[in-house]
């Protein structure tokens, strides 16, 4: 269970932090690029034509992704509103829907959760943040040229996104799995088990032998649940506390690094000894402890693991905002009356934004390994099906039915690795300094 | 400021870590609904009693019935003489609980620890030695591999593999022999699976810092000058490149590889069956005994406190470079 941590991230940086190649084609561009645009002109702009003013009016003006971030927040805080005052303790959404190619009405009972609320404000905020590198074609191109040379993690990107959409989009449409002791033990689709295992073989009986059908494509559990859908309701817990704790740890982290590195003195000391202390507890334990004392939920895991997991991420932002702020273009911005705020807000954040990302992206990983483990050993949410939990619950039948954690053990295996490899790719791509 | 100051103050700094987290733990304690108090309660009064009174009761059997601060007190001054308090499932005071099933723990750690150090700076040197070479990207493949299993399930698949399929190993963890016959072949056979779990997840985080590392040294100029003056490979290899990536490297392996086989140990002993600390410490929370789920969760993060400490003081050590002051 090794976070993988970026061996500079300690706050003084080290022998490391030369400015030796460092070539950001980064964000810095994207300013000009943007003037550029803004000001519809055909010939290139130099540096004193550009309109301040133009660029100041346009950081309060309305844009229309301001406008859709604005009613995209109060659609949600309504629903939130609703969910808390209106549904109460009944699911949220409760209708009838009819469905053309099945005979009955099919009812769509959704209760939404605390982790959900979470989750769905997880991938806004996500989206949003997005929205600039969607915008900037040149930029876009620009990552991409560097990301494709490594072919595992262009293979990664893909397969996470298969579970990003089969965990989200795709359990929306499939049922919970649920107790059915006649299919108890079946095999995977093209495997076969002695016949005297299952206690009803469903698909045909060979030669004494039970052989899988594709109404199991991966099998059974001893509960008769259907492995494929365990594991797509897996990968819905995995994408959820990866990503909810990870926005949080950034949000956090993001917020201290930069008021350390910029507030200095007592306030940086205090702040950052106080990420020595959280990073000398560890996690693991404060979890068990908490999870002993008041009882473990996916909320209260994902809570913890995102409030108390952002030490070495604020450390990275903290070394790499101090040297931000020796840059000319922050001592430009200042010298033309820019208040500390909006020199962190637009120069000093969007400019280690790189560093933020890599961290993240190698932070999700080891997230997802430490509720897969704590599920297998039974303190994560027992209510949901998640992998470790279903890699503990074959572990019994390991002699028998050997598939039953395989199958969950595999795509939690699948899934750390891809993000391992997108992590590292990423390193690569946007922080051409790392060489590992 | 110079080495003793330092020392002093790290010292003193490590002293208040501990007092915070005790702190902590005190307070989450207090805060805590007790399970057991409402246990009492409803017994009192299924059988007639008055609840209230059973409640006073249990609460001056157990000390509660003082002042907050006095209590704190107590419970501080307990910890710090070794009183742990007493366990009620195991009918022993949490210190010795803790006492039996360390060496269980030992048993497989301490090799897995030192045959992933061994091995990961080993591979770690070469793979930054013979960069970009075939050999490079196995080893880079075998850290990953390293990092990403989930080291329950490989434990799993490793003793479906290797005790149930083949029989090479033994299933179960016999902790008879373990203790009776420590050093026998016999032990060392049960013991292989667990080191080999352990050390795969730890040799990886070792190899890619050590690779990392290395690699700054590997093209600097006082290497190429050494080579020009004549030194043998063995002797760049020793002393100019492994002398200085030692330095980081000490910082990251008490630390992280702290971190790692300590999380790990629970997962490990939860599979492979061996009645360790972490083992003890899932009982205790499944059969609710306070004081040795308290005993067994604060020892992994007093170990992490001292390992850090040492950790810091290892580096101004090592590197002559350290300024005293910036730490």
């Amino acid at each position: 269970m090794v976070g993988e941590r970026d061996p500079n991230g300690d706050g003084q940086g080290g022998h490391r932090t030369d400015g030796a190649g460092r070539g950001r084609g980064g964000t810095d561009g994207d300013d000009r690029e943007r003037a550029q645009t803004d000001g519809e002109t055909e010939e290139r702009e130099r540096f004193e034509d550009v309109d301040w003013d133009a660029i100041d009016a346009d950081g309060k003006r309305l844009t229309l992704t301001r406008l859709a971030a604005l009613a995209v927040g109060v659609v949600y805080a309504l629903a939130l509103a609703f969910d808390l005052f209106v549904a109460g303790d009944d699911p949220t959404v409760d209708v009838a829907l009819d469905v053309p190619w099945q005979p009955a009405a099919s009812t769509v009972v959704w209760d939404v959760t605390a982790v959900d609320w979470l989750f769905v404000a997880t991938l806004l905020v996500g989206g949003f943040a997005l929205v600039p590198l969607a915008r900037n074609s040149r930029l876009r191109e620009y990552y991409w040229r560097r990301f494709r040379r490594h072919t595992p993690a262009v293979l990664s990107v893909w397969y996470l996104l298969g579970i990003f959409l089969f965990g989200t989009v795709g359990t929306l449409f499939v049922e919970q799995p649920g107790l059915n002791l006649a299919a108890a033990y079946q095999p995977p689709v093209f495997a076969s088990v002695d016949a005297s295992v299952p206690t009803e073989c469903v698909g045909p009986v060979v030669d004494g032998r039970c052989h899988g059908t594709w109404e199991y494509p991966l099998g059974t559990t001893g509960e008769g649940k259907g492995l494929l859908t365990l594991a797509m309701f897996g990968m819905r817990v995995s994408m959820q506390v990866g990503l909810i704790a990870t926005l949080l740890s950034i949000a956090i982290a993001t917020f201290v690094g930069t008021t350390a590195a910029y507030a200095g003195g007592w306030i940086d000391e205090a702040l950052m000894r106080y990420v020595d202390v959280q990073q000398t507890f560890p996690t693991f334990f404060l979890f068990l402890f908490l999870a002993y004392l008041y009882g473990g939920s996916l909320f209260v895991l994902i809570v913890i693991f995102g409030v108390t997991g952002w030490g070495g991420i604020a450390r990275i932002v903290r070394s790499e905002a101090l040297q931000r702020r020796e840059e000319l273009y922050v001592e430009a911005a200042r010298a033309s009356g820019a208040s500390t705020l909006s020199v962190v807000r637009r120069h000093v954040v969007p400019n280690v934004s790189n560093s933020i990302v890599t961290a993240a992206t190698l932070n999700i990983p080891f997230l997802v390994l430490s509720e897969a483990a704590l599920s297998f050993i039974g303190l994560g949410d027992v209510t949901l099906p998640s992998w470790g939990q279903t890699i503990a619950a074959g572990r019994g039948d390991l002699a028998t039915a050997w598939w039953i954690s395989t199958v969950p053990g595999l795509f939690l295996f699948a899934t750390i690795l891809a993000f391992n490899f997108l992590g590292d790719a990423l390193r690569d791509a946007l922080d051409p300094r790392q060489e590992v | 400021m110079g080495l003793k100051r330092y020392t002093a103050s790290r010292v003193a700094w490590a002293g208040v870590v501990a007092g915070v987290i005790l702190t902590v733990t005190f307070v989450l304690l207090e805060l805590a609904p007790d399970a057991q108090l409402a246990r009492v309660q409803f017994q009192a009064a299924a059988s007639g009693g008055n609840a209230e009174a059973a409640a006073e009761a249990y609460a001056q059997r157990r000390g509660l019935d003082g002042p907050l601060w006095e209590r704190y007190l107590d419970y501080l001054a307990n910890l710090a003489t070794g009183d742990w308090g007493w366990s009620d499932t195991r009918s022993q005071p949490v210190s010795e609980a803790i006492l039996t099933a360390l060496p269980y723990s030992l048993l497989y750690t301490v090799p897995a620890v030192l045959v992933s150090t061994v091995l990961g700076v080993a591979i770690g040197l070469y793979s930054a030695f013979n960069q970009y070479t075939k050999t490079d990207y196995a080893a880079t493949f075998v850290a990953f591999f390293g990092i990403s299993i989930p080291n329950f399930w490989f434990g799993i698949v490793l003793l479906l593999l290797f005790a149930v399929h083949l029989g090479w190993v033994p299933v179960l963890f016999d902790a008879e022999l373990a203790r009776t016959r420590t050093f026998s072949l016999a032990n060392a056979r049960q013991l292989v699976l667990p080191v080999f779990v352990l050390a795969t997840s730890a040799i990886a985080g070792t190899m890619r810092y050590t690779r990392a590392e290395a690699l700054e040294y590997v093209r600097a100029t006082f290497v190429k000058t050494a080579r020009a003056k004549g030194a043998s490979e063995r002797r760049i290899l020793a002393r100019h490149v492994l002398r200085p990536t030692l330095v980081p490297l000490s910082t990251i392996l008490v630390g992280d590889l702290l971190g790692v086989v300590l999380s790990a140990s629970y997962l490990v002993e939860v599979v492979f069956g061996i009645p360790g600390l972490g083992r003890l410490s899932l009982d205790a929370i499944r059969r609710q005994d306070t004081a040795l789920v308290l005993g067994t969760t604060l020892v992994p993060v007093f170990v992490a406190v001292i390992g850090n400490l040492l950790q810091d003081l290892a580096y101004a050590v090592l590197d002559p470079r350290i300024d005293y002051g910036d730490r």
